[in-house]
């Protein structure tokens, strides 16, 4: 004999209901994704600031390393201040008052139609580059400049390798030079980190007297008149060193920030 | 029934290994193995993912569809990812650098499916989360083992401590190049296997086929 | 007493029972240097041929040896005319120190006695530690596998060899062979069974281990100091051009006096130990021909296309033929029976496959400048499916001719 119909409320007919029936696979469905989306959205909102602080300290604990001012144990935040951030208007080579230069995202913006423009000779291997670049000059304690750090990147073998690059204050000594972002071969072009070769790049000039640029990677070692201009390439990574090599020429070269260095030479700027 | 729930967390170890016996989430093995920090944290976080995924899955088993069970095990099991990414960029933003998109991708680890569609979809919630917990440290295991070779011969270190001083730091080791490359995570998990199945012969599969013999006449 | 009378002697305690049971693959590989083979198969299927494992293998090192003759006077060429350039700096190591006791023998780049004695003294140690260590694995599986140690592994070890350049550190060949033997052989059940070549695992596991030991242009000559990129790689980086301004012509690196690793230099050497492997039916022609059309067919069609910025595509087949390892790789690896493809109309496409992956490796990957190693081994993982369409394709035809 079937069991007569339940005339129960809707609770129990709701319940009576088999798992795999239409009304229910929905209810699970939608309830299920509502409340995963709004775990995940608390999640992400809530740590979102605590991101953003990370981000922003290591970008500042690689523009410290790179000027040379990082120990460890120091308070990043602190010690940043010692920077001035401002937006360079590569064509122009002078300051730029268009972005605030502390918020202002030179990376995101050299994808951006309207703040680059693409390259016909691209050594660097970038395909685009940006307007406007952020710089980070360093004063001491007269209010005299005493470094430059310019951001640089360009492509290796395997990828893209971002980094920045510290002058002295006549904008052709070399007092560092470091990637923070790059997935070459490990062991290989990766020892682009290596503190032993980075320390390579250290009191190395930019140009010679005559002006013309100089710098360089590559194997062996040079006659003296070169030596002051040449940084011996990576063991056994020959298509990164060259990469390296490409890129900063042609950041400090007349596409990249010769004509704000020569600005800041003359007291343009 | 304490011995049971013993067994759940201690098989997968050994016995019934996810990566060596059920050859499991080999992708993500191969990827984050290079140094042993990065490594013991994606095994943590694949613990955590596969024990409250499938707690949380037990908790529901009898409400779930079948016709979307799929569905529901991922949804949950990529939420409980996101926010595991969310708190790794920010309480331990290094480590989430290293291993980038590799944190996203325990979505697909086939070990954290696999035990929510054999063993929580089946058994009530504290079992399933042991089991998660023990099989995420199987997972957690073999990651700690291919990654003391391949940091250690890699890069002449040991969570980051130099072992041996490497010649391009002014020491006498030639580090091994290849054991940075993710391939030779293929090698090393393949020599353990060998290792595991000739000291527990009950984990070698049957032959295929017999291979004829030469007799003397 | 005979030879034949005390190995009947001592036999017995080896067989199963005796006292050294355990052991009989050491007797066997002793007895089998001097006698033929006891045991044949018994059951059925099975041919009958005067060639067995041994000969095959024994005809392989045979011919070898003008490629092991070339590498010596190559190798010490190369060096002696290094070390005139750099004079008395660069006169370091036992070599130098032994060649000096000698009265100066073996250091003059005119004399091509004095460069094979030079080059032996590179080749040598490399050659004794390769057998050693890869004959101790040998041994140890075959004695916990209980099959026997065979003749394949001298031809491993002698290829291994040639494709090393003469400065390799001896402990990097010992785990190069090491991981050969084991992880390209042996874990597959050794020698017949290995789908990929010994000789070029052990070689692509330092390559990628130990780059700046096996690549770049400091390791071909062992000589310190001195720095001479392959011809590959000067073409990569500056064109066709500069191969004649470093004094490299087509001739020179056909006969083989050029930068390489020992025995790989010579493509005339290499020619003349594939001419005896064809005669000798040991080396299948249709390898070599599908090998040799995939690389002039594929060179040719990059020659046609062009390229502004990667000088390589300028890179005519005949060039391709006589540079890098690309004439030994098809002379002894191509050609190898058990890891190329076992159909006939496979062969074609196997070879075929690892000429067009040898100039696609050269030319436009940019990090390696020298394919011919990474193509074969390319060719031999493949090699299973071509030969599992080759035979899908006859079952379909046959049974559309039954139907």
């Amino acid at each position: 004999m079937p069991e007569p119909e339940t005339n129960g409320g809707f609770v129990a007919r709701w319940k009576a209901l088999p798992v795999d029936s239409v009304p229910k696979t929905l209810f699970v469905a939608i309830t299920l994704c509502l409340f995963c989306s709004m775990i995940v959205a608390a999640a992400a909102v809530a740590l979102r600031p605590v991101q953003e602080a990370n981000k922003l300290r290591d970008k500042q604990l690689n523009i410290l390393q790179v000027a040379g001012l990082y120990e460890p144990g120091i308070n990043v935040a602190e010690a940043f201040k010692a920077f001035e951030p401002r937006v360079v208007d590569l064509e122009t080579g002078t300051f730029t008052d268009r972005f605030d230069a502390a918020s202002f995202d030179d990376r995101a913006a050299a994808s951006d139609p309207d703040l680059s423009q693409p390259l016909t000779d691209d050594p660097a291997g970038i395909g685009r580059q940006g307007r406007y670049q952020v710089v980070y000059l360093l004063n001491d304690a007269q209010g005299d400049l005493e470094r430059i750090i310019l951001p640089i990147h360009g492509y290796g073998l395997w990828s893209t390798l971002w980094g920045f690059i510290a002058l002295g204050p006549d904008g052709n000594e070399i007092y560092g030079l470091q990637f923070y972002d790059q997935a070459e071969t490990p062991g290989l072009g990766a020892e682009v980190d290596n503190p032993r070769w980075k320390a390579l790049w250290h009191g190395k000039k930019l140009r010679d007297e005559d002006g013309a640029l100089q710098i360089n990677v590559s194997k062996g070692a040079p006659n003296a008149a070169m030596a002051p201009y040449h940084v011996d390439a990576l063991a056994g990574a020959t298509l990164t060193s060259r990469g390296v090599d490409n890129l900063v020429r042609f950041w400090m070269g007349e596409a990249g920030f010769a004509p704000f260095l020569e600005n800041l030479k003359t007291g343009a700027v | 029934m304490a011995e049971t729930r013993r067994s759940y967390l201690v098989d997968p170890l050994v016995d019934n290994n996810p990566i060596t016996l059920q050859v499991l989430g080999i992708c993500s093995a191969l990827a984050v193995t290079s140094s042993l920090k990065v490594a013991f944290v994606m095994a943590l976080a694949v613990t955590l993912v596969t024990a409250f995924s499938s707690m949380f899955i037990s908790m529901l088993r009898n409400q779930i569809p079948s016709s979307i069970r799929i569905i529901v095990q991922m949804v949950i099991i990529a939420s409980l990812v996101i926010v595991v990414d969310q708190f790794l960029k920010a309480f331990l933003f290094d480590i989430s650098k290293t291993l980038s998109v590799f944190v996203g991708l325990i979505i697909t680890n086939c070990i954290v499916m696999g035990r929510a569609e054999a063993f929580a979809m089946k058994n009530p919630p504290i079992d399933s989360f042991v089991d998660g917990i023990g099989n995420g440290m199987g997972y957690g295991l073999i990651l700690m083992m291919v990654g003391v070779v391949r940091e250690l011969f890699g890069s002449g270190s040991l969570f980051g401590i130099t072992i041996f001083q490497t010649v391009n730091n002014g020491g006498w080791y030639v580090p091994n190049g290849l054991l940075l490359l993710p391939p030779s995570a293929f090698f090393i998990i393949g020599l353990f296997i060998w290792a595991f199945r000739t000291w527990k012969p009950e984990q070698v599969e049957e032959r295929d086929f017999k291979i004829q013999t030469a007799e003397a006449h | 007493m005979s030879l034949r009378q005390i190995f009947d002697r001592i036999e017995p305690q080896f067989q199963k029972g005796g006292k050294l049971e355990k052991y009989f693959t050491l007797y066997e590989m002793v007895e089998s240097v001097f006698y033929t083979q006891k045991s044949v198969t018994t059951v059925a299927p099975h041919a009958r041929t005067f060639t067995d494992m041994k000969r095959i293998m024994s005809y392989v090192v045979i011919a070898t040896i003008p490629c092991i003759l070339f590498g010596l006077y190559n190798t010490g060429l190369q060096a002696n005319m290094a070390l005139a350039s750099l004079g008395e700096p660069a006169m370091t190591g036992w070599r130098i120190g032994l060649m000096q006791a000698l009265g100066g023998f073996g250091l003059n780049p005119a004399n091509p006695l004095a460069c094979m004695f030079h080059g032996l003294l590179w080749f040598l140690p490399i050659y004794i530690v390769t057998l050693i260590v890869g004959g101790i694995w040998e041994v140890i599986f075959a004695l916990v596998r209980g099959h026997e140690v065979n003749e394949g592994f001298l031809v491993t070890s002698m290829l291994f060899v040639l494709i090393l350049p003469a400065s390799t550190p001896l402990w990097q060949v010992a785990l190069g062979i090491s991981f050969g033997v084991v992880i390209g052989k042996e874990v597959f059940g050794g020698t017949g069974k290995n789908f990929l070549n010994p000789a070029l695992v052990g070689r692509a596991f330092l390559y990628f281990a130990y780059p700046a030991q096996l690549s770049g242009d400091s390791v071909w000559t062992p000589v310190d100091g001195f720095s001479g990129a392959t011809a590959l790689s000067i073409t990569s980086t500056d064109g066709m051009t500069a191969l004649a301004s470093h004094g490299i012509t087509w001739w020179q690196a056909f006969w083989g006096t050029i930068q390489g690793s020992m025995g790989e230099t010579s493509a005339l050497a290499c020619m003349i130990g594939l001419a005896f492997l064809l005669v000798t039916k040991i080396a299948n022609w249709r390898l070599v021909v599908g090998c040799l059309a995939g690389m002039i067919g594929f060179s040719l069609l990059l020659n046609v296309i062009g390229s502004s910025t990667n000088p390589m595509f300028a890179m005519p087949w005949y060039w391709h033929f006589v540079l890098g390892g690309y004439a030994f790789g098809l002379a002894f690896m191509v050609t190898e029976p058990v890891s190329a493809s076992h159909t006939n109309a496979g062969r074609y496409w196997y070879g075929g496959l690892i000429g067009f992956m040898v100039v696609m490796i050269r030319v436009i990957n940019p990090a390696f400048p020298e394919g011919m190693m990474l193509a074969i081994l390319f060719g031999n993982i493949f090699a299973p499916l071509i030969d599992w369409f080759v035979v899908r394709a006859n079952i379909a035809r046959r049974a559309k001719r039954n139907a």
